[in-house]
């Protein structure tokens, strides 16, 4: 029998509160006696902090409290570098970076504190450009010096890679940070109570996480510490463990023992930074004339600006991840990860993937062109494939490359477009595709990737479920829900999950390196398969059966011998509880991949499945203008099987136009270290007027790991985009951008390189 | 956002008198969509804003043959752009207000707000001086009017006295004139022009005469090229006219350099806004035309 619920296309669970206005986010949340709190930020990128004046602050009526770094535990917290305090002390490293902070009773008052605040700053030399931080006269960041980390990574033999080459190309690609212009600014609500208990309620994409960081912050111990993570306006990896806001929401709570609200404006929100990773790639790859892959080593210098947090992490993506999406023996990278005196960069959805593939498949259409292979035919003769162990040690579960390549390319004509005639004229258009993998899990913390799901079903019939594997809008109560309602054989509205609490859910990782389904969709397979024993095995004791003779079906417990055996669930669970003592159903399943964390060389299978995508785009470049209008976008995603389409398409269409912006449209100026467009009119993310008809597409390769056959969606989608545009705008005028975003400036200045090349060859 | 205290005055003297009593402590708000982002900011924090919704009689839309169109300061673009009235006599009005900035702003600002923020990067003053427009102003001392030209003074500054109120926009009867209007953004994403261009002329048998061309959103102040159109006087355009006519154009542009685009990207832009805005006019097709 085909499932009513798996593969369906189901709205999220949320949906119906989300557009009612009901869903309440931590902004929304109010207290009695609820302060607010307003924090000032450093205007200089570099400077010491001589003294803070805060004594007129304080004398403001209204005013509860004014704290500085003097005020903030000694104790550092980070990632792997433990750098940062609650709020700077005696340094500032980045404009934007948080001073003092007030506590008042209302904004209002709050902000008018804040303008009453007097620091004295020593300004310093600010290390503002990542290219110069190892220059001898380079002001110095940390007093470690201006290398954050470096990775080295070197398999099978690249020298004589190289000269078994036909064809070597080098190039360079830069990347600029995006912003993850979430619909939720960061918020946080936090208070103290009797006891001494710090909760805090904030936009977060993991609840342990968070409550281990505000542990480390404010140095005490992580059981003193309630983290709820209220509904989530989008995270993109911005709301993991790198912003800022809730720590010290949390640690003013601390201070004035009474509730305290701190909302982030959008000014706020893109002062704090929380951008993704900017990065220059030299790239050098060696292939024979068949288009095989034979030699490639990549060169990346990364930008972390003052704080390191997740940013040598992401740059490990960078330097590694897309080697093995194919079939090579030889690689060799090197990448550094450099501070300046610039807000902190870190994670964003694709998680340092978006970088490296946008250098890649820039590269791949290049020399594909340069030896007269079709980049389609060029990605297909070098793609990994289901059964592969990957340079790198990645065991290949599922690889639906070859079928994304061929569904993207199918739908937009790829064949026809490419081979119609050069039109002149002042519009002009041109196609480019890109390919890209990413990992589903990733064992990276702890030697552990598990996830726990912890499942009741009431006296009704109906489902309850504990986790703190978050949706921060991405559809993971909608997945959870889907798979519990299928095993109980259940409509999916009698599932509820509950809100990640640390008191009271399971321990878990939560959403980041798109390891929710693969993981917790497995917890709750499991947890729902058990609980459903436990009911068939009440259910036969009532009705006198074998438990192997009954099943679930829509809500009524049904003999599939004898069609007179039969008892409402409702009836079912009410038994259970009389006859086990009071013992309702009430299980908790855990799902711990078998993977490995890399060894030191970076080797090993670390996830237990990886995602593959594909991307087809048309564009049309006005060669007046500069104007880059993507025309036509198709987008193919393999995530192993879409236990939910309609959430793949949402997340493979809102991550092409996350691409899309990226490509060409989101560019922080920065002027001195100064973030000069830090708001939505300014910083311009692509709104329905810049955009096509955006089209996905799924490939289902059914991955023997995957929960059902899934592995991640989402993240891999983001992954082509760029290129694909990039390669497009090079098929249309003959211009290769190599450096991002791809601005009208940068189109016009190349068209007239190419009419000065042209005309010098006359 | 500081406290501030609300004042809705029902008629136009008693808004006159509002302001005259609250002085510069105070701001005048029409559709909000600018003063309310400022003061978010505290880049202004009036102790007092005179909100003018309640004043209707500013929001009507009328024509005259003798006089012309005379729009109330308070109708908001898209009354403008769905104005039968606008439609049927300055068509061209009403396709650059329902195309200006964003449906939301569209749905709540004035064009009378619009005017007096005297903001670069936005449409209707470029289009409205090509159309010769004038305005009243409503002050304790009466009325005055004046050319749009003499009302818009520079970046963010025009002519309206502390306690006076733009009141009303007339744009003469067009007659036998031909108007064009196009707005051109950096990139698709962006809901502020770069540059607009509006073309008012009338067209003999071919020959353009009473030539006005105003290029805005580049430039403090909407900008008349005047030997653009001393060039055109007279002539027919075609392929050669209209390129030689983009030459002068961008020679003559005085554009800003700001985070948005800097002077050297503007002036290329006027140089193909003014190429094609003629080209259109002469019904010619500027995509085989590549200057």
């Amino acid at each position: 029998m085909a499932s009513t619920v798996i593969g369906q296309p189901v709205p999220q669970v949320s949906a119906l509160e989300k557009v009612q206005g009901r869903a309440v986010y931590a902004g929304d949340l109010a207290f009695p006696g609820m302060l607010h709190a307003r924090v000032l930020r450093s205007p200089y990128a570099h400077a010491r902090i001589r003294s803070v004046d805060v004594s007129a602050a304080r004398a403001l009526p209204g005013v509860k409290a004014v704290v500085t770094g003097a005020d903030v535990p000694e104790r550092r917290w980070g990632v792997a570098h433990k750098q940062q305090h609650v709020l700077a002390k005696g340094v500032v490293r980045f404009i934007g970076e948080e001073v003092a902070a007030v506590v008042a009773t209302s904004e209002s008052v709050a902000n008018d504190a804040i303008d009453l605040i007097n620091v004295d700053y020593e300004p310093l030399d600010a290390l503002l450009n990542a290219g110069s931080a190892f220059d001898d006269d380079a002001p110095q960041v940390h007093a470690e010096g201006n290398l954050a980390h470096e990775i080295r990574i070197a398999r099978g033999d690249v020298d004589a890679g190289f000269a078994s080459a036909d064809l070597i190309h080098e190039d360079v690609y830069s990347t600029q940070s995006q912003y993850p212009g979430y619909m939720e600014p960061m918020a946080t609500v936090a208070t103290v109570d009797g006891t001494g208990k710090l909760t805090v309620w904030t936009a977060t994409q993991s609840v342990f996480l968070a409550r281990q960081r505000l542990a480390e912050a404010l140095d005490r111990p992580v059981s003193t510490i309630r983290v709820h993570q209220p509904a989530v306006g989008g995270g993109f990896g911005g709301k993991i463990v790198e912003e800022r806001s809730s720590v010290i929401a949390a640690f003013l709570a601390t201070v004035v023992d009474r509730p305290v609200r701190l909302g982030l404006s959008r000014l706020e929100d893109f002062q704090s930074g929380c951008f993704s990773v900017p990065t220059r790639i030299r790239l050098k790859m060696g292939m024979q004339n068949d288009g095989r892959i034979v030699a490639k080593e990549v060169d990346i210098l990364a930008e972390c600006g003052a704080y390191a947090g997740l940013a040598p992490e992401v740059m490990l993506v960078t330097a590694m991840r897309s080697d093995n999406m194919q079939r090579i023996e030889n690689v060799r990278s090197r990448a550094r990860l450099v501070y300046t005196h610039t807000m902190p960069r870190g994670a964003f959805r694709g998680f340092g993937g978006t970088q490296m593939l946008f250098a890649l498949n820039s590269h791949l259409a290049t020399m594909a062109d340069k030896l007269g292979i079709d980049p389609v035919d060029l990605h297909r003769r070098n793609a990994i494939r289901t059964g592969d162990t990957s340079v790198h040690g990645w065991s290949i579960g599922s690889c639906g490359l070859p079928e994304c390549l061929d569904q993207v390319t199918g739908a937009i004509g790829w064949s026809a477009k490419r081979e119609r005639p050069e039109t002149g004229g002042v519009l002009r258009r041109g196609i480019g595709m890109a390919a890209a993998m990413h990992v589903s899990g990733n064992r990276t913390m702890g030697n552990w990737d598990g996830s726990t799901v912890t499942l009741k079903v009431n006296e009704d019939g109906r489902a309850v479920i504990l986790t703190a594997e978050s949706d921060m809008g991405q559809g993971a109560n909608t997945m959870l829900s889907q798979i519990c309602a299928e095993e109980l054989g259940i409509p999916l509205s009698h599932v509820t999950v509950l809100a990640p609490d640390t008191d009271t859910a399971p321990y878990a990782l939560g959403s980041i390196a798109s390891r929710v389904t693969v993981n917790a969709g497995h917890a709750m397979l499991k947890a729902a398969k058990q609980a459903r024993d436990q009911i068939l095995d009440a259910a036969a004791a009532k009705l006198g059966c074998d438990a192997a003779d009954l099943s679930i079906v829509e809500g009524v417990v049904q003999s599939t011998v004898n069609d007179n055996l039969f008892a409402p669930l409702p009836e079912i669970c009410r038994y259970h509880i009389f006859r086990h003592g009071g013992e309702g159903i009430l299980v908790t399943a855990t799902h711990d991949p078998r993977t490995v964390m890399m060894d030191k060389d970076h080797y090993g299978n670390i996830a237990p499945a990886y995602s593959f995508a594909a991307q087809a785009v048309e564009v049309e470049v006005d060669t007046e203008t500069g104007q880059v209008q993507v025309v036509e976008t198709w987008l193919s995603d393999d995530c192993g099987r879409a236990i939910n389409p309609l959430a793949v398409h949402g997340q493979s269409n809102g991550a092409a136009v996350q691409a899309i912006g990226w490509a060409l449209h989101e560019h922080l100026q920065f002027e001195d270290g100064r973030l000069m467009n830090g708001n939505l009119a300014d910083y311009t993310m692509p709104t329905a007027d810049a955009l096509p008809r955006v089209n996905s597409s799924i490939v289902e390769s059914n991955d023997p790991n995957g929960p059902l056959g899934a592995k991640g969606a989402s993240e891999t989608a983001i992954l082509p985009g760029a290129p694909a545009i990039a390669n497009a705008v090079y098929d249309a005028i003959g211009v290769r951008i190599t450096d991002l975003p791809i601005t009208p400036e940068k189109i016009l200045a190349g068209l007239a390189a190419l009419g000065e090349k042209n005309h010098a060859s006359v | 956002m500081r406290p501030f205290d609300f004042l809705e005055p029902s008629s136009l003297p008693e808004a006159l008198s509002m302001l005259a009593e609250h002085g510069d402590a105070c701001c005048i708000m029409a559709g909000g969509t600018a003063l309310l982002l400022a003061m978010r900011q505290r880049m202004l924090a009036p102790e007092t804003v005179v909100s003018l919704g309640k004043l209707d009689e500013l929001r009507d839309i009328a024509f005259d043959p003798d006089a012309g169109l005379r729009i109330g300061a308070l109708a908001r673009h898209a009354d403008v752009a769905g104005s039968s009235i606008v439609q049927a006599h300055c068509p061209a009005l009403a396709g650059m207000a329902g195309g200006l900035a964003n449906p939301q702003v569209r749905n709540q600002g004035t064009i009378g707000g619009n005017l007096c923020y005297a903001d670069p990067a936005t449409d209707p003053a470029t289009f409205l001086l090509a159309a010769g427009a004038e305005v009243t102003i409503a002050g304790r001392g009466g009325e005055r009017r004046l050319p749009l030209r003499a009302f818009l003074v520079d970046y963010f500054t025009t002519a309206l006295e502390s306690g006076e109120i733009l009141t009303a926009i007339h744009l003469p009867p067009p007659g036998s004139r031909q108007m064009l209007y196009r707005r051109y953004l950096r990139t698709p994403a962006e809901h502020r022009p770069v540059v607009n261009i509006a073309l008012s002329a009338v067209t003999d048998g071919g020959a353009l005469s009473d030539v006005r061309l105003i290029v805005g959103a580049a430039t403090p102040v909407p900008q008349a090229l005047a030997q653009t159109e001393d060039f055109l006087a007279g002539k027919s355009v075609n392929a050669a006219i209209a390129a030689e006519a983009a030459a002068l154009a961008g020679a003559e542009v005085e554009p800003l350099s700001d985070g948005r685009a800097d002077a050297a990207f503007r002036r290329q832009i006027v140089r193909t806004a003014t190429r094609r805005i003629l080209l259109d006019a002469a019904g010619l097709d500027w995509k085989d035309n590549a200057a």
